[in-house]
């Protein structure tokens, strides 16, 4: 029941039988196009030939030019509805040019400008020249598809020329166009038959005996209109007195066209009479639907009849089995319909029912609302909003709900909330609540018998239409920041959802995760990102499925967890590759899942890798990155710059990912802005820095939120900066307080890779304030914890005071595999480098992390057994501990162990 | 600002040629006058300026000429 694209719209007309040949006019268009302009436009009046003379000059530009490809769209009022337009336009080009590239265009959807972007880029790939007829662009009123087109119009690849028929001058930059001389324009008095072209109609191809003053005063009389000028002719049709059929017709002031249809339709038998005026009201015509409109049988044979006798019937197919009135004609006998019977609104309900049997839903509302009959058109749109819903024709189904009495909608819960979720798109989250609550009472109440009573007919939508209130909900939180309510009404929406609505609980689970994540409670955002995945699998959808690991993957890293972060990296890119393979297009978020593996590698440090990813992510073209996603690639990009030592050109693409940044649905938890203040920090540009903090309004003493732990551990390295800068005032002090306070709600929330970056940076502010001994517990905490996920960048970026403070660290014999690892990664030569800091009297041996702290309560009053106590272990497995220390230390009682680690500063 | 007119309003609107009544609902029910020198004048009210544009549109559609377009002071 999706809109389907009828070919019938796009169906190039041919040139009519009986139609003059207008080569002045073709002449004056060949010119345009030969000359490079951009735009032809045929604006005049209807019945001016305006179609006539475009598929005439199409014919006669595709017998000059045999690559030549046409694409036409007969537009209507349908067609305001820009992803319609789009639709019809993409449909259009590839019809003309099977050849066109449009995988791109078609593959994901975007917003309208991505859409034309990569149609015009497909167009531009192409070297075909191709003419896009867009004809009754009349009818064409909404701002979002006039941009399109002057969107197209701006840029324009050469091979394509655009033509428009228009009954008014369009509302587009045709002034400018004009004056640049990229204009080639058709208008009434162009397009007005000469006096020797109506001769030549109306004899030679009309056949029909005039003389001279004959032709000239039915010239005169119509003004050289041809609509009226063809009428005339099918008037004078076998008809015994001409002269005196003139003289009526020159002595009348009527209504040239009112005077001539009447004269048509009275030679007409009272048959064909009937049928034309009772067809009138369709917009398509084709056999079966006008049996059903009129009541009769044998249309098929009458439509082809009509065509035969030029009876102002257009196919609008080569099997001539839709047509069409010519629009002037359908006109005129739509205004003298009425008072006919059957009325006007019995036929359009009747037209209704034949389109709603047919599954054209479309057509089956706009006719039950011309017949007024706005509870069939309510019950019908109804039945549409799910397939409209998925083809995105959203701004069809907004009309057609602004065409229905308010007391309609009402009593349609499942229409009411459609109109509240349409206001929460279009951004006025006031109105969306009010709405879901009338419909949420609708849905509710009850008549005496208990049964339902409001209109909404059974269905999948209406069964979950409680879930689908309780999203749209936590949407609304979600829009206002109340993260408590997104959570309240997600949790509610996925206690109503039942087992087999997965794209219900994909959607409750997606906001409860987010909710989750935003407060700091990553275990249940990962739970909850997890039921969101299996959901859309279950539901079918394997790329939405697959854009869950990015959020998920950022939550793992907030837990510390880089090797899980990485597997389900590596796992989806797998999962994306089959569905490259199986598509012949990559999913939308594989580009977003390379930068996302890349950036895990560069934590790693294997920075080749990370580059070999972003280039990969990048090959696969604009179309494989979601919108909201694109800024992460600069953002990744910068950040090996960074570890690569050239700040600038980190803080460039830090730039370039700002102007990318789009607000999207995931919170913004590692903002821009505070990574480019962590760059000039690591710069010594501490004045820019403090500037940022201040905007921020970021103060040591603010409550830790998760939402600002990032500022707020930039913060912390700008106060441990400054102080290194100028001691004096203790803003080492300040940092570590903000520090301590940040690590007690990191840990709460169990988010251990904050916890080790806290840590790290309590550290450094010890380190910074000459305290290395203290600096060295929360240092070596937070390399014993990221040493077996393989975290480097995160040590390594904090640049020289970390090496500094890693070589302390080697010397005491602290975390020795980490440090290893990090002091081969430090150039030149690694963490003894320093020369001055390096440790003094390395030991040939160093101590293991658990005999440094058995050493350290050797120092203590503790006895043997409480030591053996604190370690959990037995004082058989102490004696051991201890007996290797000794040997390492090269002395053999307690009392000189101390003493020798506290000359090698070891304690 | 632009001027505001009086709600509802009624527009005289001239059009070339004879139009016989039966075209009155064509045009929402506006009352069709011959003007006597081959023109018609459509009187009726106007709700607002979509309503004014849709007349005329209708105008335009069947290709009739337009010729002038006037408020009219409203009736008693």
């Amino acid at each position: 029941m999706a809109l389907p694209v009828l070919t019938t719209k796009l169906f190039v007309p041919a040139v009519r039988p009986h139609a003059v040949s207008r080569p002045r006019l073709i002449e004056k268009l060949r010119d345009g196009r030969r000359a490079g302009r951009k735009l032809t436009l045929v604006s005049a009046p209807a019945g001016f030939g305006k179609t006539s003379v475009l598929s005439e000059w199409m014919a006669d530009a595709r017998r000059r030019d045999p690559l030549l490809r046409v694409a036409w769209i007969s537009l209507d009022a349908a067609d305001n509805d820009p992803a319609r337009f789009l639709g019809y336009l993409i449909s259009a080009l590839q019809a003309a040019d099977p050849a066109l590239e449009l995988g791109a265009v078609t593959g994901q959807p975007g917003s309208d400008e991505q859409t034309l972007t990569a149609l015009i880029n497909a167009l531009a790939a192409s070297t075909t020249p191709i003419i896009l007829v867009l004809d009754d662009f009349q009818t064409i009123e909404a701002q979002p598809v006039r941009d399109a087109v002057s969107f197209l119009l701006d840029h324009q690849p050469p091979t394509l020329h655009l033509a428009l028929a228009s009954r008014s001058d369009p509302l587009l930059p045709v002034a400018r166009l004009r004056a640049g001389g990229q204009l080639t324009e058709l208008r009434a008095a162009d397009l007005r038959f000469t006096p020797a072209e109506a001769a030549g109609f109306l004899t030679e191809i009309m056949g029909l005996n005039l003389s001279a003053t004959d032709v000239a005063v039915l010239d005169a009389r119509t003004e050289g209109w041809i609509a009226g000028l063809q009428l005339a002719a099918l008037s004078l049709r076998e008809r015994d007195d001409v002269s005196g059929f003139i003289a009526g017709f020159a002595g009348s002031n009527r209504f040239v066209l009112d005077y001539l249809v009447e004269e048509v339709l009275q030679r007409q038998p009272a048959p064909v009479r009937d049928f034309l005026l009772r067809t009138s009201v369709l917009d398509g015509l084709n056999g079966a639907l006008c049996d059903a409109v009129t009541g009769l049988t044998g249309s098929s044979e009458m439509l082809a009849a009509l065509e035969r006798d030029n009876l102002f019937v257009v196919p609008l197919d080569d099997r001539r089995q839709w047509y069409r009135y010519h629009h002037l004609f359908a006109d005129v006998l739509r205004a003298r319909l009425t008072g006919q019977d059957p009325g006007l609104h019995v036929l359009h309900t009747r037209a209704s029912e034949w389109y709603e049997r047919n599954d054209l839903i479309e057509d089956a509302v706009r006719h039950a609302l011309a017949a007024d009959d706005v509870e069939r058109a309510a019950r019908l749109i109804e039945l549409a909003v799910p397939s409209v819903r998925l083809s995105r024709h959203d701004a069809t189904l907004l009309r057609w709900l602004a065409l229905l009495p308010p007391p309609v909608i009402r009593r349609r819960p499942v229409l009411g909330v459609y109109r509240a979720w349409s206001s929460l798109v279009a951004g006025d989250v006031e109105a969306v609540e009010p709405r879901l609550a009338a419909a949420e009472s609708a849905l509710a109440a009850r008549d005496e018998t208990g049964r339902p009573a409001h209109d909404s007919a059974p269905s999948e939508e209406l069964r979950t239409l409680p879930v689908t209130i309780a999203v749209y909900r936590a949407a609304v939180a979600q829009a206002r920041g109340d993260l408590a309510g997104m959570r309240t009404h997600a949790q509610r929406a996925l206690d109503l959802t039942e087992p087999g609505d997965h794209l219900g609980r994909g959607a409750a689970a997606g906001f409860l995760g987010l909710a989750a994540w935003a407060t700091g409670d990553l275990d249940a955002g990962v739970r909850a990102f997890g039921e969101v995945r299996a959901s859309l699998r279950r539901a079918g959808n394997l790329a939405d499925a697959l854009s869950t690991t990015i959020p998920t993957a950022d939550m793992l890293l907030g837990q510390g967890r880089l090797r899980d972060a990485q597997r389900s990296y590596e796992d989806a890119l797998g999962e994306a590759l089959r569905l490259s393979a199986a598509e012949g297009t990559p999913p939308q978020s594989t580009g977003d899942l390379e930068v996302g593996l890349s950036d895990i590698l560069r934590e790693q440090n294997d920075l080749p890798a990370a580059l070999a990813h972003l280039a990969a992510s990048e090959a696969l073209g604009e179309q494989a990155h979601s919108h909201e996603n694109r800024y992460r690639w600069f953002v990744s990009m910068a950040h090996i710059r960074q570890a690569q030592g050239d700040p600038e050109a980190a803080l460039e693409l830090l730039g370039t990912a700002e102007r990318h940044y789009r607000r999207g649905f995931l919170p913004e938890l590692r903002p821009i802005h505070a990574q480019t203040a962590r760059v000039w920090i690591s710069q010594g540009r501490l004045g820019e820095a403090t500037a940022w903090a201040r905007a921020r309004g970021l103060s040591s003493s603010d409550a830790p939120t998760y939402l600002r732990e990032f500022e707020h551990l930039t913060l912390a390295r700008l106060l441990i900066a400054g102080h290194r800068a100028d001691p004096g005032v203790g803003r080492h002090r300040q940092a570590l307080h903000l520090l301590g306070r940040l690590l007690a709600t990191a840990e709460t929330g169990r988010r251990w890779g904050s916890v080790t970056e806290i840590q790290l940076l309590q550290a450094l502010a010890h380190a910074a304030n000459g305290d290395t001994v203290r600096a060295l517990e929360p240092l070596e905490t937070a390399l014993r914890r990221a040493e077996p996920e393989g975290y480097c960048r995160l040590f390594l970026d904090e640049g020289e005071p970390m090496a500094a403070l890693l070589r302390h660290a080697a010397a005491a014999g602290i975390a020795p595999d980490a440090v290893r690892r990090l002091s081969g990664t430090l150039a030149p030569g690694g963490l003894q480098a320093g020369g001055s800091e390096a440790p003094v009297g390395g030991l040939a041996d160093p101590l293991s992390e658990r005999e440094r702290h058995v050493l350290r309560l050797l120092a203590s009053e503790l006895s043997g057994p409480d030591i053996a106590r604190e370690l959990y272990i037995s004082l058989n497995t102490l004696r051991t501990h201890t007996r290797h220390i000794f040997g390492k230390l090269d002395v053999n009682s307690r009392p000189a162990a101390v003493r020798r680690a506290e000359a090698l500063g070891l304690v | 600002m632009p001027p505001r007119l009086a709600d509802p309003h009624r527009f005289e609107i001239r059009i070339q040629g004879q139009l016989d009544a039966g075209w009155s609902d064509w045009f929402d029910g506006f009352e069709l006058t011959d003007g006597r020198d081959g023109t018609t004048i459509l009187t009726g009210p106007v709700t607002d300026q979509a309503a004014l544009h849709g007349i005329l549109r209708r105008i335009g559609d069947v290709g009739l000429t337009l010729l002038s377009v006037n408020p009219t002071p409203s009736r008693p």
